[in-house]
């Protein structure tokens, strides 16, 4: 549950709103009263790294699982973003200076937060000029080849918080089930971006799946991207009235690869880009294995109450288009 | 379907030789073909686990079934006993995909298109040199061919394409011969293959093989 909570901070500083756009969550921001999809305007994006490091991870250590977490987000061939490493500096994670830093802070007090992303968004235009991302120092951290039994893999979780950095949200791509104590426990997550981490000493996380991958695709759209990938939509409705916030799951069968989206607005209104072109199958489900929270804003009422189904006809992605309308109802539990 | 059958004189083929499987070097069918069920696979919905392992969402099995379409055929007699053929089908196979074992015991599904499919090949028939019987009517014969698949899903999006190759046997009977007219005979065919299918809707990019019956009318010039 340690993320969960990590995200709660992210979405304070800058939610406006998530975008009803295309696929998986995008943060948004109200610029003007209009909506916009936070991202970088410009790449590369330059990143520091903090001088200090914590015990078994030296700020070489750091800046080296940094640079491989930096470079798998980089190696996506679909979308363009780019990162630099402008250096170490002596500034910590968190300042408004101008300055996006990477590094850690002892925050014992958030004892459910691995790491945590925050954002200084240019007013005017809407677009990211400052992220930082902090690495809980109150927590055991790893950077071994294999990871470290009973220590966070720094990389595994800076790949997540890198997908934040760049723009992205949460995915409910996973399965947990609650552990005695409280918290979750994952049993399965088929994104970086899900918000409940694998336990200590899981290295399962250092790579990315189709759903991170049509994320930042979607946000930063590079070579044939649009033309050669495509995209469903349609609306998710309960007794014939739209719902916000049911998870909806495209299951490439030829590729054996899901990605993930949520009707996102009060029409019902689902997307899901970045897909390959052939058959889906669509899965649809109540957001059940995290905290709502961890995926909007607490204000919005997200509807739980139905069952997990799928739809009886197989949806087929163009090559560059939409599939066209698809309408998904689900039944009351 | 619509098939012009010729007035002829059916105690000519009797008096063919039995050395000529069929009379005439050109010849024009057309008829159905039922192909069977191919299993396309299965494949699941996996999420990795934090020691990297497969945590199943659900699972799925994928088949084309069976189906029955149109055919034509028209062949070109090369030597005595071998003929050419260039062949065109048509058929609206439905896709199916049986969703099941989800993770959370979401009920079993089946999700469904129907596929217009086309193909367009060449192919060889043989004539054994054997007579069933003298002057018999019947003339057995193996095939084998292949060509252009094409694929079109349902919503008319996405077209697939692929190969397909099929190979088997059957007999054509003369229902009706005039050896020495313009339109040289009438017969009924009917024949049993094996049709493997490449590429086109694959989901895991190999062959698959199904069954398949055609029955046909021709003419022969």
């Amino acid at each position: 549950m340690r993320r969960s909570l990590a995200l709660a901070l992210v979405a304070a500083m800058v939610f406006g709103s998530v975008q009803p756009a295309l696929a998986y969550l995008k943060f948004g921001v109200t610029v003007g009263g209009a909506q916009m999809t936070l991202k970088w305007a410009q790449t590369p994006v330059r990143y520091f790294v903090t001088d200090q490091g914590v015990s078994g991870v030296s700020a070489t250590d750091l800046q080296a699982a940094a640079g491989r977490a930096f470079a798998t987000w980089q190696a996506v061939p679909t979308a363009s973003i780019a990162y630099q490493f402008a250096g170490f500096t002596a500034a910590a994670p968190g300042r408004d200076d101008g300055l996006s830093t990477l590094g850690f802070r002892s925050r014992p007090e958030l004892d459910r937060v691995l790491a945590a992303t925050s954002f200084v968004v240019d007013a005017a235009t809407g677009t990211l000029v400052e992220s930082d991302i902090f690495f809980n120092s109150a927590f055991p951290w790893s950077v071994a080849p294999a990871g470290e039994a009973n220590r966070y893999d720094f990389e595994s979780i800076a790949l997540h918080e890198i997908g934040h950095l760049s723009g992205l949200g949460h995915s409910a791509l996973g399965e947990t089930e609650l552990r005695e104590g409280g918290g979750r426990r994952v049993l399965g997550a088929e994104a970086v971006m899900f918000p409940i981490a694998f336990v200590a000493g899981s290295i399962a996380g250092r790579t990315l799946k189709a759903d991170d991958i049509a994320g930042i695709s979607d946000l930063y759209p590079d070579g044939d991207f649009n033309q050669a990938l495509g995209s469903i939509s349609g609306r998710v409705t309960k007794d014939g009235q739209p719902i916000f916030g049911a998870h909806v799951v495209a299951f490439d069968v030829a590729r054996g690869s899901v990605v993930g989206t949520f009707s996102l607005n009060a029409q019902g209104d689902f997307s899901a880009g970045g897909l390959s072109p052939g058959p889906h199958v669509l899965r649809v489900e109540p957001i059940d294995d995290a905290d709502v929270e961890s995926f909007f804003e607490a204000a919005r009422t997200v509807d739980v109450d139905f069952r997990v189904g799928f739809i009886d006809r197989i949806v087929v992605v163009p090559r560059g288009g939409d599939s066209g309308e698809i309408t998904l109802r689900v039944v009351r539990k | 379907m619509l098939v012009i059958v010729p007035t002829l004189d059916a105690r000519a083929a009797r008096a063919q030789s039995p050395a000529a499987p069929q009379p005439g070097r050109f010849e024009v069918a057309i008829g159905s073909l039922w192909t069977g069920h191919q299993a396309l696979g299965s494949n699941d919905a996996n999420e990795t686990t934090s020691a990297g392992g497969s945590l199943t969402l659900f699972s799925t099995s994928s088949d084309l079934a069976s189906a029955a379409g149109l055919e034509g055929r028209v062949g070109v007699r090369l030597r005595r006993r071998l003929e050419a053929d260039v062949e065109a089908s048509y058929a609206r196979p439905p896709l199916r995909i049986a969703i099941s074992n989800d993770f959370e015991s979401a009920a079993p599904a089946t999700a469904t298109e129907t596929i217009r499919q086309f193909t367009i090949g060449a192919g060889v028939v043989w004539y054994p040199p054997y007579r069933v019987r003298r002057g018999s009517r019947v003339a057995p014969f193996a095939m084998a061919g292949g060509g252009y698949l094409r694929q079109l899903h349902e919503s008319a999006i996405l077209l697939e394409t692929g190969r397909f190759y099929q190979f088997g046997g059957g007999v054509k009977y003369l229902l009706a011969s005039r050896p020495t007219r313009p339109l040289k005979g009438l017969g009924a065919r009917l024949d049993v293959r094996a049709l493997v299918r490449s590429k086109g809707i694959a989901f895991d990019g190999g062959h698959y093989t199904s069954p398949a019956i055609g029955a046909s009318l021709f003419v022969r010039f």
